[in-house]
């Protein structure tokens, strides 16, 4: 019956067995040491034939012997007995009272709470030690002194850890309804808190009974530990010989790292099962196919573009074969939902991916160079001084500890090493061209002092520093308010203007590219599935998810009495459905849909292709209800 | 004679009085004097601060100066071959004590290599012989920040990930700064600060520290004074002391703030906007 449990339970590891044996190898053969066939650890007089002062060690005494000549190994198992028990029991008593701590802060809170946690606080950052030695240093090194001590000092992290569980769960409304059916708080304490507490109390436990043992030994060096032979007096003591004797010292300091590492490695290893979901690592990415060479030297020109995310859950094809071209001087609008690879595709084009292992292939060429060819030091010229950008968010788009002044000199002074002085005059007018008062101060500012509005023409002043002929904006008015969002967005365009650049703008919004594009792309699944000029596919969309997309959308010249939604979600990238990818959601879907995928082709207007088997007007086309509910 | 000496010390003051005596004491900067050398406690602290500090302030650099290289060298490659085992690295060092690592210094390199004393003997001041003074406090102040290393380096780490997720870091990439100025400009100052922070606490737990390893080293530092002054039950003398690490902890947790704010820009002019 419990056959099915056993197999989905995380494996261990070797690391994990090898610690969980060490600790049975110790504490069998610390709690065995009176009935085991060993030396009497008292007894004195182990000596080698030469007479030298130590025995090291060897068969006569596997651990050698200290300077009365007794048995280093049987002294460190009859040693382990009292500093093993110590910290087990000293482990037993503060995750107990800690733990009913704990749960008194976290069921009662309020006041109580806020008082147990700040005494918590002040004695989690006390220097404890000083407080154990000053203990047996006045009371005398017996064994309840230590236990006093360590106890006191252990509390903190188990106060936390039940306080957090019981916080949580006396929020939550199970418990509010338990209460009102007449359980005892008792019952609800040994019904909810204690099961989700006692993992992480064990956990820490684990890590607990390895600092006590770690600081016994300290004491023991200090000379206020037990007054007996523990692992810590034994270290101490051998150390004093080190000079003679190294092995006095190493044996037993290494007997004590072993187990303390391998207390803190159960410990790591019991919070991991804590947080569920196993990591399966993935296979590697398709095979690229050969990108085809490019025709037109425009400004930039991408063909057969794909990126592949390596992720954990599996390789995601962010962008999958995208061909465009932005002609010098002109606006390129990319629309689609979110998700739908955009984003993606501006990254692409930059090589820009932090923490993520992105590969690229196919060609980008600006200018005739491919910037997935050149050599490292040209790409970031290229990128430095001919690409401008502007992202999303412009309240993380600015390093919030460096001035506004030095993030957008940086550019000029890193790619046209211009001194520093030279870099301000230009940084103040950059300042005023993207319309923000009194330059001179702001420029000492930091980005926390301005608003999100302020923030971004920051960041077009950062893009347009060292005069780009491309500007990709990915989003650049999502984030801002509606006002400054017209205001951002008429700055651009007089600066496209003045200076001629041609603009990638990448947005969801069809309006502001109804408005600006020269040409546009939509994308969906991380594929451009309908292209041309805008007014051709704004005014007689052919494939079904642009239109889906324009009903989506309101329009100022026409009266529509019901916006349309395109229900459901896009497909997955992991693995993306073999035929159209639109096909779940699609009201014009065939069978042919589900098994081909459509490939971009001509329409009648110039420019302007889609990918779709049943487009606006084909005579097979026929509505039906999708299936796809929310 | 003993009636006279009691008298004389005060013994047979009320507690109250006695506490209240010691109060004004230390308040005119008179932390009294140890019942049988006579030696003033301050004259004592004048002498064995400044071993401790220099412990501390090296066991510090130390771990800094292991942790932070090795921070950014796991983040370059997060998961990767080095990330890892950098990562199981700092979980041995997590797990060995102070005195089990300073017993593997000196039996190395005291005992075996001979390159370093086994035990401190009559410590030059740094500015007198800086080379005679590092090597007798090399391997004591190794001992003492071996923990913090693995602190610092995994505090680190996190945070430079979150960093790298920001924009500003994707951008300063897609301007085509060197991945070098990347990372210092850009990603290493605004994740230093919990770093900081870290540092500032933990000299709390360094204190601790200081007594094991100045005894384990013989340096005559304010941890050893302690211990012989426990030993001896010299407790005007242990109050002294007492009183003083509490104090130098909380004043280490102020300049950890006022510096905290030099490398946030945030926290410097206030949250008004």
């Amino acid at each position: 019956m419990a056959a099915p449990a056993e197999s989905t339970r995380p494996k261990l590891g070797v690391v994990t067995w090898l610690a969980l044996l060490w600790m049975a190898l110790v504490i069998l053969g610390t709690l065995l040491a009176p009935i085991l066939p060993i030396a009497d650890p008292q007894e004195l007089g182990i000596r080698t034939r030469e007479r030298e002062r130590f025995e090291g060690p060897g068969w006569n005494a596997w651990f050698g012997a200290d300077r009365s000549g007794r048995d280093l190994f049987s002294l460190m198992l009859h040693g382990g007995r009292p500093s093993l028990l110590l910290a087990l029991v000293v482990t037993v008593f503060s995750a107990t009272i800690g733990g009913i701590i704990g749960v008194v802060a976290g069921y009662l809170r309020g006041r109580v709470d806020s008082v147990i946690m700040a005494l918590t606080d002040m004695a989690l950052a006390f220097p404890g030690l000083i407080l154990v030695a000053a203990l047996t240093g006045t009371l005398g090194r017996e064994v309840w002194v230590l236990i006093l001590g360590f106890t006191v000092l252990g509390l903190p992290p188990y106060i936390r850890i039940v306080r957090g569980v019981s916080l949580a769960i006396s929020e939550r409304e199970f418990v509010e309804a338990a209460e009102a059916m007449g359980a005892s708080r008792l019952q609800i304490l040994r019904r909810e808190i204690l099961p989700l507490a006692v993992l992480p109390v064990i956990a820490f436990a684990f890590l607990g009974f390895a600092l006590v043992i770690a600081a016994e030994g300290g004491l023991a060096f200090i000379g206020l530990s037990l007054d007996q032979d523990t692992w810590g007096t034994l270290t101490a003591e051998g150390a004093r010989e080190i000079q003679e004797a190294p092995h006095l010292a190493l044996i037993p300091a290494t007997i004590m790292f072993l187990t303390i590492l391998a207390l803190n490695l159960i410990s790591d290893r019991l919070s991991e099962l804590r947080a569920p979901g196993g990591r399966e690592g993935t296979g590697g990415p398709d095979e690229f196919p050969e990108p085809a060479l490019p025709t037109d030297p425009d400004l930039l020109t991408i063909s057969e573009l794909r990126t592949q995310l390596v992720t954990e859950r599996g390789v995601v094809k962010a962008v999958d074969g995208v061909d465009l071209r932005v002609r010098e001087g002109t606006t390129l609008g990319v629309v689609g939902e979110s998700g739908s690879g955009k984003t993606m595709l501006l990254r692409s084009i930059l090589g820009a991916f932090p923490l993520v292992d992105a590969r690229r292939s196919g060609r980008i060429d600006l200018d005739g160079r491919d910037l997935l060819t050149v050599d490292d030091a040209t790409r970031r010229t290229i990128l430095g001084t001919e690409i401008g950008v502007v992202s999303q968010n412009p309240l993380s788009a600015l390093n919030p500890v460096r001035t506004i002044g030095s993030q957008i000199t940086e550019p000029m002074r890193v790619h046209r090493k211009m001194s520093k002085d030279a870099a301000k005059t230009r940084a103040l007018e950059l300042l005023d061209q993207v319309g923000i008062p009194e330059p001179e101060k702001r420029f000492a500012q930091y980005p926390h002092e301005l608003s999100g509005g302020m923030r971004q023409r920051v960041t077009i002043a950062i893009a347009l520093a060292n005069e780009p002929r491309l500007l990709l904006a990915d989003e650049p008015t999502t984030a801002l308010d509606v006002t400054i969002q017209d205001q951002i967005l008429k700055l651009l365009q007089q600066l496209q203007d003045e200076r001629e650049m041609a603009v990638v703008l990448v947005t969801h919004d069809l309006a502001v590219v109804r408005g600006w594009a020269d040409d546009v792309a939509v994308m969906y699944a991380g594929q451009v599935v309908e292209t041309g000029p805008a007014a051709a596919v704004f005014d007689a969309p052919k494939m079904r998810y642009t239109e889906a997309l324009l009903e989506s959308t309101p329009r100022l010249d026409e009266d529509v009495e019901q916006l349309a939604t395109i229900e459901g979600q896009p497909p997955s990238l992991i693995e993306p459905p073999a035929g159209c990818r639109f096909v779940a959601r699609c009201a014009y879907a065939q069978d042919r849909c589900r098994d081909e995928a459509p490939p971009l082709v001509a329409a009648d207007d110039p420019g302007h292709r889609y990918a779709c088997w049943y487009p606006v007007g084909h005579p097979d086309a026929v509505r039906h209800e999708t299936e796809v509910s929310l | 004679m003993l009636d006279q000496l009691r008298e004389e010390l005060g013994f047979n003051d009320p507690i109250l009085v006695r506490y209240a005596n010691w109060v004004g004491d230390v308040l005119q900067g008179d932390l009294g004097e140890s019942y049988f050398t006579e030696q003033k406690t301050w004259d004592a602290i004048r002498v064995a601060l400044p071993k401790t500090i220099e412990l501390a302030i090296l066991a510090q650099l130390i771990a800094l100066g292991i942790a932070i290289p090795a921070a950014i060298t796991s983040v370059r490659n997060p998961g990767g071959v080095v990330d890892r085992m950098t990562s199981a690295i700092a979980f041995g060092f997590l797990s060995i004590p102070g005195f089990v690592l300073a017993v593997y210094l000196v039996a190395l390199f005291a005992v075996r290599l001979d390159w370093f004393p086994a035990i401190a003997t009559d410590i030059p001041g740094l500015n007198d012989d800086p080379i005679e003074n590092l090597r007798q406090m090399l391997l004591p102040a190794l001992a003492l920040g071996i923990n913090l290393v693995a602190v610092y380096l995994r505090l680190l780490r996190t945070d430079l990930l979150t960093t790298m997720q920001q924009d500003f870091v994707m951008l300063a990439q897609a301007r085509g700064y060197s991945e070098r100025r990347v990372l210092y400009r850009h990603v290493l100052r605004p994740s230093s600060l919990s770093l900081i922070t870290s540092v500032g606490l933990n000299t709390g737990g360094l204190i601790g520290g200081v007594l094991i390893i100045e005894s384990i080293f013989a340096i005559p530092g304010m941890g050893r004074l302690l211990v012989q002054s426990i030993f001896g039950e010299d407790f005007e003398v242990v109050q002294g002391l007492v009183l003083l690490f509490s104090a130098a902890f909380v004043l280490v947790n102020f300049a950890v703030d006022m510096f905290y704010s030099v490398v946030d820009p945030r926290i410097r002019r206030g949250s008004a906007s």
